[in-house]
């Protein structure tokens, strides 16, 4: 494949300058370890606010350097640096060793299992390079929406921008990969606040939590309609602030895409990643409640509840052709008809548990270690559209974006609040109510989904995600439709 | 152990890139950290690392508009400043008007004074020392800068690593954990003739013993690695976790409780984004608008102090300004809110040097080293001032749910326990709950002693450190919550 103009900038996107830079790394490497691989990134983010009576503020922030991770005598060692000149990757691949050595002894031998090199060239396709974006365009757009946030009056703060960021990935094994991966995302949010004085009310859109992101171009942002959108939760952020209270009781939910992707992340995606199940992040992110074991015979979730990790799928913040330790991207059933059939696992944890490698190792650049982190992680729409869900509901609440959301570290017992909600009765949306929340736990909560709504209703969220120690950043996915679920515990906070 | 980057060099670097006259003004921040981990779990230690991490913040100014650029090599300076200055002349030129955005300017009185902005008078401080000078290893060779962190290498890591693991195993349970040193680095230069460096040592630990269903933890932090008493604190975790084991259900409901350092320092967390940042002050939202009334017990202090020997203190901020010391609360009484220079200019006062830019958000005046000073007691001491309550280690994935009232959700995690005439007793689930950091501190009856400080996700040397404190009562359980009438 052909790289397109949007991914010629830079120092790395030529495959061959970095495939030597790789190999300094490894033949420093080559006979001294038992597996090494190395991750060479030059990442550049461009990040645009605009704030209510504020000037914009933009900033462009570029990072290359190299990771390097060896395994000597049975013990793991890494290293990272930015690359700052051609002596580097030779430089750290050494300190990786000399932090391998430091851990011999430690434990019982680390064991990796090998296996066949896997090489190649993966870009993202984009419509409209970000970055050729012009900043009047860009100010325009997020003017227009501020203003738009704004008009309605009570509120009294608005903040609306657009990131882009640009990644040449480069990859390198012991076992002969030799992997390069183009990546573009593009996305975009807004937040308007209402505040009186015993009340404060936030809308946001498409995301509360950072806005939305894909593995896109400039089109991603216009697909938003930052503008339209903005005069809504505008006019919303300052009706919550004398709408009524939401109830507190045992009630029948249909929950919006965007608040089902959360519910994914927290419950699904996080609960699935094998590295966690085995004991490995315990002292800090915690544990979960699957066991490896439970492979197969869980019921995690009603027949209506199918999750799989697809980053095959293109345009999505948790798409790409390889995960960080050189996996080929594949799709996996992780809950299949209520059923755990597999987790989200990398190499090691997958061969210290015997279970199937699902290709989901992610690190933040070049400077951390690969974790397990979800990938295109998304809910398996079932039928029909949104209407017809809430007639199917009858009475009860409508629910969507993100308010708070907190989970335990066995992410079992939750507990999240929504920015609006709205009564159902007789599958009618009626008054619009504030600070919904709901709780309860994990396999109960889909194990009431009653039904999802069909393909057409299907939205997809990027996410950031902090993991690991150091805490680094995972950048992924979620894809959902509305869902219906019975009997949640509301009005919990 | 040294620097990432060579100070003297940096700043030379720095000095030669600021006589660009492509834009009006500039600012550059380099932040840098040198950062080694020994992580552990089970009876590996599976996840050792050496990370270094370098970036070079470009800001410059045209006709009072900004735009910053970026970049992690001092060989690709240049073209930053050149971009900065591209981007900042384009939105000059967008805008029909002069922009608000002013850089930090020289405050020679206030420097003096401590206070203030500062100049080139203080190049080199903080700098680790060229050769030994001084015997103790736990006292400071230079502002922030200890030589026991020196000591606090890899094998020692490694060697603390395997006792860990081992107690542990030895009382029949597993221990996961991660020691850690650093080096800090931070400078700033700005085309007005402000020079500020500093170098700063970093320990760090964190451990969670897990014995059958019992579970206890550890964790802090400090410029100082001396200070840190990891041996002690791996037993103190063993015998939690041991303690712990044959939990049971604590029915909801409101208890007396006594909070361990951790769960205090997550609750203080919250201080912020209830109202004392510039942003939200300036925005009239907050509690900042009762500053002087008196919304916590009269014995709770709290302040952001950059001159607070615990923590991760840095006494300026990525703008070049010095931190002044911000109190939330001063014997229960409100506050101010930190500012950076745009936050200052929107309420009319003089910035307080908390200039902070998260990653993937907007850049807004940050609290990074929140204090709560220590009381007079042991947390023992407060337990047995307890006749019957609870006492909670840590919490857990704690969110706001009320900016207004200061109201948060989470779960309580770890070593949780009924207090029973004045003793720990019986070992109590995690449980959720939901209530107010505010009621909290208005709810404040003893303080201990006992501070320990953890970090600040997403915060650059962001750390709060805080004590144990006895609460006359605190919510526990997802108890539903009234409707309004």
């Amino acid at each position: 494949m052909a790289p397109t103009n949007a991914h010629l900038w830079g120092d790395l996107a030529d495959d061959e300058a970095a495939a030597a830079l790789l190999g300094s790394a490894m033949s420093t490497i080559d006979s001294r370890v038992e597996y090494g691989d190395a991750r060479l990134v030059e990442a550049e983010e461009l990040r645009l606010y605009h704030q209510l009576d504020r000037d914009p503020d933009e900033r462009l922030e570029k990072s290359v350097g190299i990771g390097v991770r060896v395994l000597v005598d049975g013990s793991w060692g890494f290293a990272a640096a930015p690359l700052s000149d051609a002596a580097v990757p030779a430089a750290i691949a050494e300190r990786a060793i000399a932090v391998a050595r430091a851990g011999v002894g430690a434990g019982p031998r680390v064991v990796f299992p090998p296996r066949p090199a896997a090489s190649g060239r993966y870009q993202t396709e984009v419509g409209q390079d970000p970055f050729a974006v012009t900043t009047a365009e860009r100010d325009a757009l997020l003017a227009q929406a501020i203003e738009a946030a704004a008009a309605s009056r009570g509120v009294s703060s608005v903040t609306a921008g657009v990131n882009a960021k640009r990644q040449h990935r480069h990859f390198a094994s012991t076992e002969g990969s030799l992997q390069h991966q183009h990546l573009i995302e593009t996305g975009g949010g807004l937040t308007a606040i209402a505040a009186s004085e015993r009340e404060v009310q936030r809308r946001s859109y498409p995301n509360s939590f950072h806005g939305n992101t894909g593995g896109s171009g400039w089109e991603f942002v216009l697909g938003l309609d930052l503008v339209g959108n903005g005069a809504r939760v505008g006019e919303e952020a300052v009706a919550l602030l004398s709408a009524p209270m939401a109830p507190a009781g045992v009630n029948d939910l249909v929950i919006g895409a965007q608040q089902v992707s959360l519910q994914i992340h927290e419950s699904s995606g996080h609960a699935l990643e094998l590295d966690r199940i085995l004991g490995d992040e315990r002292n800090f992110a915690g544990t979960s409640f699957i066991q490896a074991s439970d492979v197969g015979t869980l019921r995690y979730g009603s027949p209506a509840v199918s999750i799989t990790s697809d980053p095959t799928v293109a345009g999505t913040r948790g798409s790409f052709g390889w995960d960080d330790e050189g996996t080929p991207a594949r799709r996996a059933g992780l809950i299949e008809e209520g059923i755990f059939r597999r987790t989200l696992s990398n190499r090691d944890s997958a061969a210290r548990s015997g279970l199937e490698i699902t290709g989901a190792a992610r690190a933040d650049g070049w400077a951390y270690l690969p974790v397990c982190f979800s990938t295109h992680v998304f809910l398996e729409p079932g039928a029909g559209s949104l209407a017809e869900l809430l007639d199917r509901l009858g009475d009860g609440y409508y629910i969507e974006d993100n308010r708070s959301w907190s989970i335990d570290n066995r992410r079992l017992n939750f507990q999240f609040g929504t920015e609006v909600a709205y009564e159902v009765r007789r599958g009618r949306k009626g008054r619009l109510l504030r600070n919904f929340s709901y709780g309860g736990i994990t396999p109960q909560f889909w194990n009431s989904v009653e039904a999802v709504a069909g393909p057409e209703e299907f939205q997809t969220f990027g996410y950031p995600c902090g993991k690991g120690e150091p805490k680094q950043w995972g950048f992924l996915s979620h894809g959902a439709a509305p869902l219906l679920a019975r009997a949640i515990r509301t009005g919990v906070a | 152990m040294q620097p990432p980057l060579d100070g003297a060099r940096t700043m030379e670097a720095l000095d030669a890139a600021l006589r660009s006259t492509a834009a009006d003004e500039f600012e550059i921040a380099v932040l840098a950290r040198s950062g080694e981990y020994t992580r552990f779990a089970g009876q590996v230690i599976h996840q050792p690392q050496d990370i270094v991490e370098v970036q070079y913040l470009v800001r410059a100014l045209v006709n009072g508009h900004p735009y910053r650029v970026a970049t992690s090599t001092a060989a690709d300076l240049d073209r930053a400043v050149a971009a900065a200055a591209t981007g900042a002349r384009i939105r000059a030129e967008l805008s029909k008007e002069a922009g608000q955005v002013r850089l930090a300017v020289i405050d020679a009185a206030a420097t003096a004074a401590g206070t203030g902005t500062g100049t080139g008078a203080d190049v080199g401080a903080g700098s680790p020392p060229s050769r030994p000078v001084a015997a103790d290893p736990a006292k400071p060779q230079a502002p922030y800068w200890y030589r026991d962190t020196e000591a606090y290498d890899v094998a020692a890591r490694s060697a603390l690593a395997k006792e860990a693991m081992a107690t542990a195993l030895a009382a029949g349970g597993e221990a996961a954990g991660m020691f850690g040193r650093a080096v800090t680095q931070q400078l700033v230069a700005t085309s007005a003739g402000i020079r500020r460096q500093i170098a700063a040592t970093e320990a760090s630990g964190a451990l969670t013993v897990t014995i059958d269903d019992g579970t206890a933890h550890w964790v802090d932090l400090s410029r100082s690695a001396g200070r840190l008493d990891v041996a002690g604190s791996v037993a103190r975790a063993v015998n939690q976790a041991r303690a712990g084991r044959g939990r049971v259900e604590l029915p909801a409901g409101r208890y007396p409780v006594v909070l361990g350092a951790e769960a205090v320092g997550e609750l203080l967390g919250f201080l912020p984004d209830v109202g004392f940042t510039g942003t939200l002050a300036a925005a009239g939202i907050g509690i900042t608008a009762q500053a002087g009334q008196l919304l916590a017990a009269p014995l709770v202090n709290v302040a952001d102090d950059a001159g607070a020997d615990v923590g991760l203190p840095i006494g300026f901020d990525i703008e070049g300004v010095t931190k002044r010391r911000v109190d939330f609360f001063r014997h229960g009484l409100v506050g101010a809110a930190v500012t950076d220079l745009a936050t200052a200019a929107a309420l009319g006062r003089p910035s307080t040097g908390h200039a902070h830019i998260a990653r993937e958000q907007v850049p807004e005046p940050t609290a990074p080293n929140i204090v709560m000073p220590a009381g007079p007691g042991t947390e023992d001491e407060l337990i047995a001032q307890l006749e019957h309550g609870v006492y909670l280690q840590r919490f857990w994935y704690t969110r706001l749910v009320d900016r207004i009232t200061g109201t948060i959700t989470g779960v309580t995690r770890d070593a949780c326990f009924l207090i029973e005439s004045g003793r720990l007793t019986t070992p109590l689930n995690g449980l959720r709950f939901t209530e107010s950091v505010l009621g909290v501190l208005a709810g404040v009856e003893a303080i201990g002693a006992d501070v320990r400080s953890q970090p600040i996700p997403n915060v650059w040397n962001g750390a709060i450190s805080a004590p144990s404190v006895r609460v006359a009562a605190f919510r526990l359980g997802a108890a539903p919550i009234e409707p309004a009438a």
